[in-house]
């Protein structure tokens, strides 16, 4: 069998540097502290390319509200991020992309009389459910985030690169299923039915990431 | 043990009975209760982070917002119903009221 030299690299530097945090297996240690567990890779919804771009840039670029996942442009080169992004798809997360398509494969369809109710739904309800925690502008600093606590961190939504189509499951399914260590970002599936979370998001994407169309090469597009 | 609690979370007032509910480990604590129309619930938050309960019924419509932890919110009930009372921030709480 041939070598996978693209694999190699990867895992060379995975070992080197990213098994610090996110593990052997991509799960972080119980015996290590963080006040936010690094996600768990073998559960990320993120596709390669997205993950390629997260660790180029880091957390916080992508709309994470601390920089404790840092940019690795600095580090590495072009190609050792991509074989990076490349051993931890293969290794930790084959077939997540897949499986992520197949859900929301499975999930209801819009039909064309909904359409057109689907801005005022999701307004509704992001103002409802939703700013508390991501706030008026979806840019992550709502109310809930000035507990005395400070243990609340959710995404800047106008910044994060996920599509709409990961952002319903991620908003179905909640922030564990996919690999965050806590709960905070529930998951509304049983509050909601799909036409009201893909109306959320549809208004988070018209109101607040119409400027800030994130170009990501992969088969899962928005 | 449970009854002897429920009474001293239950204390009158001088306008008709005020039903304390906690929230704690993202649970309304008791899960449902029983009142009259002018009764109160106060809603205590021993979380330690914020709750935001309210509910939709048309007659007890109520939203009490953005509620800090250790923070008291108490709502007045209007009309005989019964209706349910949720969180907005965790949608797995909820709290089952009827009004007599």
């Amino acid at each position: 069998m041939a070598k996978d030299y693209k694999f190699e690299v990867g895992e060379k530097i995975y070992h080197q540097t990213c098994i610090t945090c996110h593990g052997e297996s991509g799960v972080t240690s119980e015996d290590l502290n963080f006040v936010v567990r690094p996600r768990n890779l073998s559960k990320t919804i993120l596709t390669q390319e997205q993950t390629y771009e997260v660790i180029k840039e880091g957390g916080h670029y992508w709309g994470s509200y601390s920089d404790m996942m840092p940019a690795f442009k600095y580090v590495y080169d072009e190609y050792q991020l991509r074989a990076v992004a490349y051993y931890i798809s293969l290794k930790f997360n084959k077939g997540l992309e897949k499986k992520a398509e197949e859900l929301y494969a499975h999930s209801d369809k819009i039909s064309k009389k909904q359409e057109p109710k689907m801005l005022k739904r999701g307004k509704k309800i992001y103002n409802r459910n939703c700013r508390w925690c991501h706030g008026l502008n979806a840019k992550g600093d709502g109310e809930a985030t000035r507990n005395p606590d400070k243990s609340i961190f959710p995404y800047d939504l106008t910044r994060t690169l996920l599509t709409n189509k990961q952002m319903f499951l991620y908003a179905k399914y909640g922030g564990k299923f996919w690999g965050t260590d806590k709960d905070d970002m529930p998951s509304w599936s049983k509050k909601y039915d799909d036409f009201t979370l893909k109306s959320v998001i549809k208004y988070i994407d018209v109101t607040f990431r119409k400027d800030k169309k994130i170009k990501i090469k992969s088969n899962f597009k928005p | 043990m449970r009854n002897i609690l429920l009474t001293l979370l239950v204390s009158v007032s001088l306008f008709g009975t005020d039903h304390i509910v906690d929230q704690k480990n993202k649970t309304f604590i008791p899960h449902s209760i029983t009142a009259k129309v002018g009764d109160t619930i106060t809603f205590k938050n021993s979380d330690p982070f914020a709750h935001n309960a309210y509910t939709d019924n048309e007659a007890n419509e109520f939203d009490i917002g953005m509620q800090a932890p250790g923070e008291d919110k108490t709502v007045r009930l209007k009309a005989k119903a019964k209706f349910n009372v949720e969180c907005a921030i965790h949608p797995n709480m909820l709290l089952e009221v009827t009004v007599h």
